[in-house]
């Protein structure tokens, strides 16, 4: 009884994201999640602070909290000084280094995540760049982008002289030598670690789930557009 | 010659023990910050659970304390105490035997939770708001209009470590459910929801009167706490909160929002502990000496407490406190 | 409004010598924005920013994807703080609010949980050699801009008024989720009456409008607007609050945010494809602004010269009112006027593309 409440404790988010919920549903009141899904954050940590493994374990590994849109709205208001948006960033993480987050549609999401933004950061230093917000995955983007990134040099020239190019200035590309202290820093502080660790349990959910090549390009590109509808 | 007890405080505890003290064949002097004795009572409309109207009871004490002679200085305020003297703001000191403290509690001020946006948002009112319109005869939306949808929070300044007020302010609740009925006796048409947690029926007759609003007067509770108040264009106030029996958050918009506000220690209760040491609980209010064995003793001899100063009570609570005390000081000056 | 508390949450806001640190999704979205923040500073200010070229993103939008540990963007963040130690700057002033977030909330968990920050440095000085010491102060871009409200309403060549009828314009200001719910302190004005736009827009004429969804999510969500599967949080969020304000016809939306800056633009163009949906009082979009366009057209700089044709939704309206001259020719031509074809039209626009130059014919 109560392993994974441990674990989660290990996590400084949960020291300063959970003291004691009374249940009064501030933060389910006026979470956009909560409103969109079946979603309900007070429960979340309801659940968590019954320290039961079985209950616990079975949230890790559910679709539940994958929902949280960490916008921090539960953080101000919550009048036993909780903040549910914590807990869940404990609860992902632990999901993802115990490769549970692969049992559910929205944590498989996680390898797209990583191989997108996560691979990106390593590549130019940004989380996004303009090459990445590709018009066909991005149709809310709207004939504008459309038209910003069939001309991105012309567009982007000029308010930046740099432009995929060294200096200082937007959308510069950053040096070689900032990139590998970069690199160097999510080796040694478990980012590397965490990227394979996903991509690590994301093959074996792959090949589980029928993918021959494992979590190849296909499964990336289905865990970032599926949607079973079954979430509301 | 008599021994002479200071009281300081007028509200209710204040006149009780004055008049006990009294009864007994001492001589209690009243020390009241306000210009007329009272306390809280003043501008209350009427009292759970029995709907008694607050002026009867008040109207009562002060006629007592009038005819038992009792000195009372008003517009009057202590800023220290031993159990021998009280210093006035005006530095005078005034000397006795023994001192009971009856200094009461501060409302909350709602404006501290923003976001409720009280003072900001037209149509969002506190209870002791509702008791002056009651009393004032006034009841209605800024605009002078009925209202058609009213909803009353529970613990606005109690149970909340946002606002430093981590204790519960015990009569809300009850006065939430009072509130609601007189609402609905007032507008039978309206909606009215009551957004709680617990609801804390302690006393005689008010789980009773909980019944009543649910069967009788068929108000609304949603077991919830409001998360955030904002005014509608139609100035209306949105709410949301969540059903935590279904669940699932909710959104609405009502005519009114009246903010059921606690009771805080007040501010001074730090000042004027200092000097002769008294013992104060984490939330503010005065510790008394023993919950229950001696809480109207403080821990030091020759100053007792009576009524809110240590605590929110009703006003029956307070009253009795103020006999047990006014009894209790009297045996320490061997009367 | 009514705000009253804002005065009690007031920050220190350095008055000169800032070391800038961009945000990926400013540059991406509004990179016309983050040079007007720029040039408004050095330039009309005088005041001296430092443009490192060595800084990188913060990783925030990384981490709050669940996929950066905590310790490594604490290392991140302090690589960072060591190049402004290396630059001789104290001021930290970043452009993006979540990384705005992640700066406070680093630093608020270095005092509170003291062997995060020891592990920190070991890390960073593991990684890159490097040694740091804590800004003197942080600030988002938009509390630089709010401190200098006034000087800029000093050199304002238009107001926030209508220039025909001489009415205030109705703004409704959006601020960025992590400006001030992680810390309400962090922020002008708290969290629940956030006043850094507000002020700005009243300075220079303006009136904020209060809508019941004012404090709620654009919707971005992290992982609700960068997967695909999960894009319909993110488009129902932003509905949620377009159709809050429609009611009260705002002229235009500011943000201090540059993800909320674009979604409640992009949101208003797909909303508009999907139903038929406008929210502006034309038929067509709501303009949204960035808080640096806001200043940019106050102190008369050119539209486009600010990127506002990288906006889906059409600000012409808005430029109309406000009394601006603008090249409605000139809208979407490249650099040194280079035609280069234009977006196809949409709903949400209302201006007609056909008047722009095309030297081909």
């Amino acid at each position: 009884m109560g392993k994974y409440f441990d674990m989660l404790m290990e996590d400084v988010r949960m020291r300063e994201g959970l003291n004691a919920c009374m249940n009064c549903g501030v933060c389910t009141g006026v979470c956009p999640a909560a409103e969109f899904y079946n979603y309900d954050p007070r429960q979340i940590v309801s659940i968590v602070q019954s320290r039961d493994d079985e209950a616990i374990e079975a949230l890790l590994k559910s679709d539940t909290i994958w929902y949280c849109g960490e916008c921090m709205s539960c953080r101000p208001r919550c009048p036993r000084g909780n903040t549910p948006g914590y807990v869940i960033q404990a609860l992902r993480t632990l999901s993802q280094k115990l490769g549970f987050f692969v049992e559910s549609e929205k944590g498989r999401q996680q390898l797209a995540l990583k191989r997108i933004i996560g691979e990106n950061i390593l590549r130019t230093g940004y989380c996004i760049v303009p090459r990445l917000v590709k018009p066909e995955l991005h149709p809310e983007q709207g004939t504008v982008w459309q038209w910003i990134y069939d001309h991105d040099k012309e567009v982007y020239g000029q308010f930046s002289p740099v432009y995929m190019r060294h200096g200082a200035g937007a959308l510069r590309r950053i040096d070689e030598e900032s990139l590998d202290e970069i690199r160097r820093i999510f080796d040694v502080s478990g980012g590397s670690e965490m990227f394979e660790t996903i991509e690590k349990h994301s093959d074996r959910k792959a090949r589980e789930m029928g993918y021959e090549e494992g979590a190849d390009r296909q499964y990336m590109m289905d865990v970032f557009t599926n949607n079973s509808n079954e979430h509301y | 010659m008599k021994k002479r007890i200071i009281v300081i405080g007028g509200g209710v505890a204040g006149m009780q023990t004055a008049l006990r003290l009294a009864e007994q064949g001492l001589e209690p002097v009243i020390v009241e910050k306000e210009p007329e004795l009272g306390g809280k009572l003043r501008g209350w409309h009427v009292l759970f659970p029995t709907f008694t109207p607050a002026e009867e009871v008040l109207t009562d004490l002060r006629r007592r304390v009038n005819e038992s002679g009792i000195e009372a200085l008003t517009s009057t305020e202590v800023v220290a105490l031993t159990p021998r003297s009280v210093t006035l703001a005006d530095g005078r000191v005034l000397t006795g035997d023994a001192v009971v403290l009856a200094s009461g509690s501060t409302l909350f001020d709602a404006s501290i939770k923003e976001e409720y946006g009280y003072g900001i948002y037209d149509n969002v009112f506190t209870s002791a708001d509702v008791e002056r319109m009651f009393n004032e005869g006034r009841v209605s939306k800024t605009d002078g209009t009925a209202p058609r949808r009213i909803a009353f929070l529970h613990c606005v300044g109690s149970r909340d470590e946002k606002v430093c007020q981590q204790h519960c302010s015990k009569v809300c609740c009850v006065t939430g459910v009072k509130q609601a009925i007189e609402m609905k006796r007032l507008f039978p048409e309206a909606d009215v929801f009551n957004f709680y947690m617990d609801i804390r029926m302690f006393g005689p007759g008010y789980e009773e009167m909980y019944r009543e609003a649910q069967q009788t007067y068929n108000i609304h509770f949603v077991r919830g706490r409001i998360s955030e108040a904002s005014p509608t264009i139609d100035g209306r106030v949105q709410i949301k909160a969540e059903d935590t029996l279904t669940g699932r958050p909710l959104r609405m918009s009502v005519d009114m929002l009246i903010l059921l506000i606690g009771m805080r220690a007040n501010d001074d209760n730090a000042s004027l502990a200092g000097g002769p040491g008294l013992e104060r609980a984490r939330s503010g209010f005065m510790r008394p000496r023993n919950l229950f064995l001696g809480n109207i003793a403080s821990n030091v001899d020759g100053i007792f407490y009576a009524g809110t100063v240590t605590a929110p009570k009703t006003i029956g609570e307070s009253l009795n406190e103020a006999t047990a005390a006014a009894d209790a000081a009297a045996r320490y000056v061997g009367a | 409004m009514k705000r009253r508390s804002w005065q009690e949450y007031q920050k220190e806001i350095a008055d000169d010598h800032y070391y800038y640190a961009r945000s990926c999704i400013r540059q991406n979205f509004f990179p016309g924005s983050e040079k007007a923040f720029i040039d408004i500073l050095t330039n009309d200010l005088g005041k001296d920013l430092l443009d490192d070229p060595k800084h990188s993103s913060c990783t925030g939008i990384g981490y709050h994807s669940d996929i950066v540990p905590l310790e490594t963007i604490m290392t991140v963040v302090a690589r960072q703080f060591a190049l402004m130690n290396e630059a001789g700057y104290e001021n930290f002033v970043t452009s993006c609010i979540t990384s705005f977030g992640i700066y406070t909330e680093i630093l608020a968990t270095w005092q509170e949980f003291p062997e995060t920050e020891e592990k920190t440095r070991e890390n960073l000085y593991k990684a890159t050699g490097r040694e740091f010491r804590k800004p003197a102060n942080v600030a988002h871009t938009s509390d630089v801009m709010f401190h200098f409200r006034d000087e800029i309403a000093r050199r304002a060549k238009h107001r926030l008024v209508n220039a025909v009828t001489g009415e205030p314009l109705k703004v409704v200001e959006h601020i960025g989720c992590h400006y001030a719910k992680i810390f309400p302190k962090s922020g002008i004005g708290g969290s629940e009456f956030p006043y850094v736009l507000a002020g700005m827009i009243e300075s220079w004429g303006g009136e904020v409008v209060d809508y019941p969804e004012r404090r709620h999510c654009c919707g971005f969500g992290f992982r609700n607007y960068l997967v695909q599967a999960n894009r319909g949080y993110s488009i129902a969020n932003s509905h949620k609050k377009l159709e809050s304000m429609a009611p009260y016809k705002p002229d235009f939306i500011v943000a201090n945010c540059p993800g909320c800056a674009m979604f409640l633009d992009k949101w208003q163009y797909a909303i508009a494809e999907m139903e038929g949906t406008t929210y502006g009082q034309n038929g067509h979009g709501i303009p949204v602004l960035t808080y640096e366009e806001m200043a940019g057209l106050v102190l008369g700089y050119d539209p486009w010269a600010l990127g506002i044709q990288m906006h889906q939704v059409d600000v012409e309206p808005l430029l109309d009112k406000m009394g601006i001259d603008y090249d409605p020719a000139a809208k979407y031509l490249g650099r040194n006027g280079k035609y280069i074809g234009k977006p196809a039209s949409a709903v949400v626009n209302c201006c007609p593309t056909d008047t722009i130059y095309d030297i081909r014919e």
